[in-house]
This record gives structure tokens, sequence and C-alpha cells, in this order.
């Protein structure tokens, strides 16, 4: 599947650039992320238990990072397999000052999934991962936020990220109404996983942008 | 020839049983001390595995074992070639690739097995999954039939030059001559689409080894009990008696549960023995898309040359079948398209061929229909394509071509699933058809209905066809009738049921010979411990083969009753009578013996007996016929589609079939309804959908859609014509398939009448959005 769009950020590019060099608020934008190593400038290894509606599991994904043309663009590798399935992406971010200390980021890519995720999920992914990627970008929105009062020393504003649940929930509620415990409903959260890589792709494409 | 009980629309035997939740099926099977397996099944479609590490999951509690292809050493083997190669076609190419139990090396589709997990709960054991480490590198996939056999496609089986896993080629007449002389030629490329069993129960798998006793019992969902008792025998290097195969009730089979040597009847019994301890498998719906066999995927590229008045004089057929990764039962799909593409016109000249190809999908083997529907399918598309360039009324081009009666038996010059050459027996096509139109009311629909409907607004259309079903192939099945002392009777078969009503209307054949209430005849299917020869329930024959067995055995037992009563009462067997349980003298009703006291008498236990007389009343016999015998039958429906949502709703449908005699109508008109409902769901509803990587994208019944009660036809007609077959004493033909087989050629020919015309379509499963996708491509 094609995956593409774009998200403005209410911050200058280095602000962003710098949020997405601190794997510590990348993973709070997808809850349940046990680790997100860099391992060089070019590789990342991410570790995600997913616990949410009838999906358990780990799921281990690796990050490569090619063409770089900092700040403007770069291509990513996303090979990610865990007990659900596996998932196979490709995408490209473009990274652009926006004027207003605004920060404009487009991305678009090809997602090649299988198992679990393909045989019973391959409907829903597309919608639901574009929920997920909405919920995360608010998340991002306030990190953001919280980091540039910081900086700016005015009073600091509190950023707590949602916990799993609620992140899980805020997906199903977007796709279903927050009929959350219909179990049709609930099949809904097998694609989670594989929206949750999706995640990493756009998310770690901003990183490298900056 | 309907009697007292054969013939009659008697309630069923089975169904006290089965409504009140008293019927065993395979997972209520619990044993002391039993295991549960779970299968560790592939996600990729192909892929070299490197590496399967287990050694975590062996630490989990509840862990009892762990194996993968390694495991299992000089065991492991590709499975038996289950059906035969079409030897008896010249020059034909096959390459047999047999399914392995479990992957080594290779994965070569989605779903494929890795490792088994034996563990004390189902729950522990799938829980162990995320405990094994699968170490594979993953290959391009082959998925599009015709692009598998171009150079430079990735191999499915390394071994061959090409995905080519079979090349046939058959004809009769000249096509190219009758080409020659056509004045008009129609080519079209007609696609059919792929279709589960789907049956309501899913596949299961139960082994007991006893160790003192050195028997191993099974329990399985299989239409073929015998074969499957003699594979795992073979396999186990124990005699046949040492392995008893019972089948309990079984929800639903439609072909899939034909299928044998998979990893379960493979793999569980070894490891049974090994571990001494009794293991179930129940297989779960995902599993059951993914890596229970399915069917019809082909692309045809076809022709029909004809005669300016409509007068068939060839059809050329050229053929990519999809067989899946291995192609363990031989060519049954593709030679039933073959002989079922002209089997009910006269076609002078047909030339055929099928190219089978592997991709990186499960194995195809029979679904209800087995290639006949793809056949009909062709056939009847190419029909409507002639009239519609010949300016003809699709009923009557096709009336201007139906054979008659006078040319049966004819022989069709093409050899079939059962390795001899296709003969249609009997039948009266062109009444099915005259009745059809009758029912529906054809010509008042085309001529009034129709056009005041459309001049309302409506987009209603008619879809009408005619079809043959090959049935009732040999080789062979056998039958032993049994009256006991308690003046009821006993009838085991070899053969298995999955629904069919056989423990009624087998019953039926044997109560109309020896007088005794279907209600007191017990018929035991599918236990090799009570029968122990045949070759299972498959291709419409249960009733016509198992059934004429067990007519042969029931009239021997008739012919023993008479024997030893004329000995008894010192009476002439002529002026004997049997029924209501007993045997008396017609002219002295008084003096009379109930069956089960004779029956008690024909078993002496001192005493001596006459010489060449066999105990009991109780007799075997066997039936074979020397070809299939042929039904066939016509359908016409009215549809209504939605201009704005593209629904399309059967308001009207109506089958006239033959399937010669019938045992019990009632149980035939379920039959035939179950499979119209099927027929409706491989046009509208179900569709199996692989991706360009082998990931089969609807592997769930919310994205695999079954046709459900408010989708069949809001009014459903139903006609029987009766052409006895002579090839079994009951006249007997197979029906189990009928209503599958013409469906979709009526469904997508009504929506084209229902859409005036505009679009032709050239698929066999259509849904809304792929009509509006039709109507676009047309503005």
């Amino acid at each position: 599947m094609k995956i593409e769009g774009e998200h403005v950020f209410k911050g200058p590019r280095q602000a962003v650039w710098e949020m997405f060099r601190d794997p510590e608020v990348l993973a709070s934008a997808m809850p349940g992320t046990q680790s997100l190593k860099k391992i060089d400038d070019q590789h990342y290894e991410g570790m995600m238990n997913v616990r949410i509606g009838p999906v358990s599991g780990s799921f281990a994904g690796q990050l490569t990072v090619s063409n770089e043309n900092l700040p403007e663009s770069c291509t990513l590798t996303v090979d990610g397999r865990g007990a659900a399935g596996f998932a196979k992406g490709v995408g490209n971010v473009h990274f652009f000052e926006n004027g207003e200390s605004t920060t404009l980021m487009k991305y678009d890519g090809e997602v090649t999934i299988g198992g679990t995720l393909a045989s019973v999920g391959q409907r829903m992914i597309d919608s639901v991962s574009k929920s997920m990627i909405k919920s995360a970008f608010e998340t991002l929105d306030k990190a953001l936020e919280a980091r540039l009062a910081a900086k700016s020393g005015n009073t600091p504003i509190e950023f707590k990220p949602p916990t799993e649940a609620e992140f899980a929930k805020n997906v199903a509620k977007d796709m279903a109404g927050g009929l959350t415990n219909v179990a049709e409903v609930r099949m809904l959260l097998y694609i989670v996983p594989v929206a949750l890589l999706f995640l990493i792709v756009a998310l770690i494409a901003r990183g490298c942008g900056g | 020839m309907a009697g007292k009980y054969f013939g009659q629309p008697i309630l069923r035997n089975e169904d006290a049983q089965l409504l009140s939740g008293k019927a065993r099926f395979i997972d209520d099977i619990d044993l002391p001390g039993m295991l549960h397996a779970a299968f560790l099944r592939s996600d990729f479609a192909h892929a070299r595995i490197k590496k399967i590490d287990y050694s975590a999951a062996l630490k989990r509690s509840g862990v009892v074992a762990v194996y993968t292809a390694e495991d299992f050493g000089d065991f492991w083997r590709p499975g038996p070639l289950q059906v035969p190669p079409p030897t008896a076609i010249k020059g034909s190419v096959f390459n047999a690739r047999t399914l392995v139990p479990i992957a080594k090396d290779k994965v070569r589709f989605s779903g494929e097995p890795l490792a088994v997990i034996i563990a004390e709960s189902r729950y522990i054991a799938e829980d162990a999954f995320d405990d094994i480490i699968v170490e594979i590198e993953p290959l391009d996939a082959v998925n599009d039939l015709e692009k598998a056999l171009e150079p430079g496609a990735p191999l499915v089986h390394e071994d061959l030059d090409s995905n080519l896993a079979a090349d046939v080629v058959q004809e009769r007449g000249n096509y190219e001559e009758a080409r020659a002389k056509a004045d008009v030629v129609i080519s079209r490329k007609i696609l059919v689409n792929r279709n589960a069993g789907a049956a309501l129960e899913n596949r299961g798998f139960v082994v007991e080894w006893e160790e003192r006793s050195r028997q191993m019992t099974v329990w399985a969902t299989t239409q073929a009990p015998i074969p499957l008792r003699n594979t795992i025998a073979a396999r186990m290097g124990l005699f046949e008696n040492q392995v008893r195969v019972i089948t309990p009730f079984i929800g639903g089979g439609f072909g899939p549960k034909i299928m044998t040597s998979q990893a379960d009847d493979v793999l569980l019994p070894w490891i049974a023995m090994k571990l001494k301890r009794p293991i179930k498998w129940i297989e779960d719906r995902r599993e059951n898309f993914l890596a229970t066999t399915s069917e019809r995927d082909q692309v045809h590229y076809a022709e029909i040359a004809l005669t300016k008045e409509g007068t068939i004089l060839g059809v050329k057929d050229v053929f990519y079948h999809n067989t899946g990764a291995y192609d363990p039962y031989g060519m049954t799909v593709p030679l039933n398209t073959q002989t079922h593409t002209v089997s009910n016109y006269r076609v002078p000249n047909f030339y055929t061929q099928i190219k089978m190809v592997f991709t990186n999908q499960m194995v195809v083997t029979p679904v209800r229909g087995a290639g006949r529907p793809q056949g009909v399918f062709v056939m009847e598309r190419l029909m409507d394509a002639a009239a519609r360039e010949l300016n003809m009324d699709p009923a009557e081009i096709r009336m201007k071509n139906l054979l008659i009666p006078d040319e049966f038996p004819l022989r069709t010059g093409i050899i079939g699933q059962d390795f001899v050459e296709g003969v249609l027996d009997s039948g009266n096509y062109k009444k099915n058809l005259e009745k059809t139109m009758e029912i529906v009311g054809y010509e008042k629909f085309r001529k009034e209905i129709q056009p005041k409907l459309r001049a309302e607004g409506k987009h209603v259309g008619i879809g009408i066809v005619t079809f043959t079903e090959g049935t009732a192939v040999g080789p062979y099945e056998g039958a032993r009738v049994t009256i006991g002392a308690n003046g009821k009777v006993n009838v085991a078969t070899g053969i298995s049921t999955q629904g069919q009503g056989h423990f009624t209307s087998f019953a039926q054949i044997v109560a109309e010979q020896v007088g005794i209430d279907v209600k007191d005849i017990n018929v035991v299917t599918g236990d090799t411990a009570h029968f122990h020869w045949g070759a299972g329930t498959f291709a419409s024959r249960g009733a016509a083969v198992a059934g004429s067995a067990i007519h042969n055995a029931a009239v021997k037992v008739r012919e023993k009753i008479f024997s030893l009563a004329s000995k008894i009462f010192e009476e002439p067997e002529e002026n004997l009578e049997v029924g209501d349980g007993k045997v008396w003298v017609k002219s002295n009703p008084s003096q009379s013996m109930l069956l089960g006291d004779l029956a008690l008498r024909a078993n002496p236990t001192r005493g001596t007996i006459e010489p060449g007389v066999e105990p009991g009343l109780e007799a075997t016999a066997y039936y074979g016929p020397p070809y299939g015998a042929t039904g066939a039958g016509a359908v016409a429906m009215i549809v209504n589609l939605d201009p704005e949502t593209m629904q399309v709703k059967v308001e009207h449908f109506v089958i006239v079939h033959d399937c010669g005699t019938a045992i019990n109508p009632m149980i035939l008109e379920g039959q035939v309804y179950g499979g119209i409902s099927m027929g409706i769901g491989n046009a509208f509803y179900e569709k199996m959908v692989y991706d360009d990587n082998g990931q089969l994208l609807s592997a769930s019944f919310m994205d695999y859609l079954m046709p459900q009660a408010t989708d069949m036809p809001a009014k459903m007609e139903l006609g029987h014509l009766v052409t006895t077959t002579p090839l079994n004493t009951l006249g007997i033909k197979g029906v189990g398939e009928a209503g599958a087989i013409p469906t979709p050629a009526a469904f997508v020919q009504a929506v084209e009448d229902a859409l005036h015309g505009q679009v032709e379509i050239m698929e066999s499963n259509l849904n809304p959005s792929r009509i509006f996708e039709y109507l676009q491509k047309k503005q």
C-alpha cells in the first residue's frame, strides 16, 4: 500500500529536527515502544510490545536511512517482523522551511505487509494508519510546544505522552465512533502494529530531514 | 420408481441428534492425557529458510515438544500423488511436485507450516509461536498465471525449468478446418476467480496410539477415510487393520476435505507414537483460508466458430490453470473443465489445452463444482457473445445447439478426471431448457415485464444458461447390510458424510428391499472398522456409487430372507412377502416370522449348515461404473440492479435439473439450494484475493463474504426432470454440485442484461465496485 501525507509543525526546522533526534520523544509518540536505538547515523533498531485488543507480542524493526540530502530529503527503509506478521516499507521524506517559524514535512512511501496483518487487516490498514499518524502528530505537537517553552525560559508546559491504552482507544474511536467494546471493532486493532511501523517511517523521517 | 420408502421425502434420521446438540463433532473428542498441536506457519509466500531456533519455546512451561522438518529425519518426504497423472492422454506433460508435510529449506506459500508445537493446551502451543526465531530470506513470489510462465520468472520449484506443472492438449475433429468454414468467429479472454470451500466446520485431526494393543485410532474430518487410513498405515509401517479412521459428524466438506497427506495427518501420528500420548489439532478459520486447499483460478483464451444461423462449428479453448505451490491432486480440476466446456452442446470440433501453472499460493484441489463451473462459464459466455453478434436471443441460440436424446450415449472424445473417454449416457437437455423458460415465464418477461419495468427506470435483467454435471465416477464403493437379532438393520459403507443426509437416503434404499422402517436402519459411514474398502465422498458420487453398492447388498439380503424363510415355512419363495419387519406366507399371513428371529435362525450355533450357505442375514456388495453418469439442467434468474449502489438482488431463480431417480426429493432439494447459495456466493460475494507477494488478503469472514439468507433469491423454484441413467440399477445420477455449476454464468448474463447490454463482462466474480468500474470504463 502507498502512504503519503504532510504535517506542519509550529516550530523552526532546527527545533523540530532536535526533537526527532531524541529517541525518547519518538518512543512517546508510539506507546508500546520498548526501545528505539540509534545504531549509527544511518541505522536504527526498535522493539515494540504490542498489547492492544486481540494482538499481543513483540515486534522488532530495523530502519535504514539513505540518500541523505540534508536538510531537505532522505529515503527510509523499514523492515519489521513480529508475531502478527511482517512489514517492509520504503519512504521518501521532504522537509521544508515554511515561514513564520513553522516547518512543513511531506512524506510518501510504499509498504508491503504479510502474515496476519495482511490476511486479516489489509482492508482497514489504510484508514487506521492514517488515524494513528494523526494521533501521533498530536502528541508530537504537544512535545514540540513543551520543548520550545522550556527553551525560551517561559513557564514550562507539562508534556505527558498518552499511555498505550489511551492511544489505542483514540485510534479505535477515530475508526468506529467509540464502539470499542464491539468485537468487530476490536478486530480493527489487529492492524495497529503495522500502523506503528508506518509511524516509525514517518517520524524518523523527520529526524533525518533536520 | 418410488416405493414405500425409496423416493419419498422422509425426514432425516440424523436431525434429532444434530438439532438438539447431541451430535459428536471432532472438537468434542477429549481423551485422557491428550496434548494439543499448533502449526507455526510462514508469513512469507516464497522464501528460503535459513534457520529455525525453537530452543526458547521448549523452555516455556506446558510445551512438550517442538519439531521442524529436520527433526523428522527420513520420515520427512514429499507426499504421495493423490490422483495419478493423465497418462491416458497422449503427449501430455505432467510435472509431479507433491505437497511436503512441513517446509524444508524453502517456503512455497504463505501459511506453509514451519514448525509444529505440542503442548498441554492449544493456548500454550500458540503462545510458543513467539519463542521461535525463524531466519528467512524472502524471495520474489509468483502469482500471475501468465507471467509465471515467462522466461526469468522466479521458480516455485527450482529443479524445474519453468513453473509449468502440466500441458495437456485434447482435440476432437479439427478445429482449424471448422474455423476456416465459419461465418463468425468470436474470441474472448475469460477469467474465473478463486473461491474457498469455506465449510462451517474447519478441519480437525485427533490421533491416539495405544502402545499395548499396537492400535492407532484417528478421528478426522476427512471426505476420504479409507485412503487416509491406507496412507497413514503405509507411512507408519503398520497393517491397515492397525489403523482405525473414524469420521464423526462433519460440518460440511465441499471438496477440500478430500485432500490427505498434509501436515496434520502425516506428522501427528508419528509424534503421537513418539510421545505415547493422544494429540488433537483443530484448525482455526485463518489456517483454513491460508492452508486448506481451494479452487477455481483460471485464465481462458477461448474462441467459438459458428455459421451465420448460429450453429456451432467448433470451439477452441487454451487456458491457464493455477495449481498452487504443489500439484498432489493431479489434474482432476482442469480435466473437469475440459470435459464440461462443451458437454451440453453439439460441438463437432473442439480443441482444448491446459497449461497448469505453479504459483506461490495454496494448493488447488476440487471445491464443489471442481472445474465444471469454469468450463460452463466459458462456454456460456461464448454463447452469449455469439448471440449478441448474430442478433439472436440467448435462449434461442442455446436451443439450436443443445444435444438431443437420440444422440445418447455420446462418446465425447475427451478424457476426463476418471481417465476414460467421457460418455454422455442419457438426458433431455432441450426439455430442461424448455421447462426452465416456462417456469420463469421467459417470453413474457422479455416481451412484457422487462420493457415495462425498464420504462419505470428499473434495471432488471434475465440470465438463462444450461449445464451438465459429470458425476458418479468410479472406481467403486462397497457396503455391508446386516439384519440384527433386534430386527433392525445395520448398513456400513466406506464413504464419509459431511451433511448430505446419507443416514436417511441410504436407509431408504435398504428399507425398500428388506421391509424394515427407515428409523430402524442404522447407517455407518466413515469408520474403517465397520467397512474398509472404498475411495471416498467426492465428484457427487455418494448416492449413485455407494448407494448402488448398498442397493446391491440389500437385494442380496432380501434374497437370503426369502431363501431361508422358504425352507422354514416350506413354501416356495414366490409365495412369501416381506414388510413391516417380518416375512409371511401370502396366502396365510398368520404364518409369519419377525426378521430379527429369522436373523437368529440364519446364524446357527450348533448342528450343520448346507454347503455354500453364508451365515446371517448379511451381505456385502460392490458397485463400480465403467464411466460417470452425467446429470444436466438449466437455470434462469432475474436480477434487479440498483443503479446507485450497484447492489444486485436476485428476484427470481429457477433451476430445472435432471439427476435421474431421486432417493429423497426433500434432501435433493436441500442439496440443490445449498449449491445455488454457493453459486451466488461465487458470483457476487466470495473471492480469495492474493496480492503480488502471495499474501492472501481475504483470510477472514470480514473480507471473504459468504452469502447470507438475505442474499438468496426472493423467489426460488425447482423443477425436476427424471432421465434415469442406464449405468446403475437405481438410475441415479449425482446432484451435489448442480446448483454451484451454472449460477455464476447465469448471474453475469443477467447483470449484463440489467445494464441493457452496455458492458460485456468476462469474469466470474462481480461485486458492486467491480460493476461500477465496468460502467466507468464504458463512459
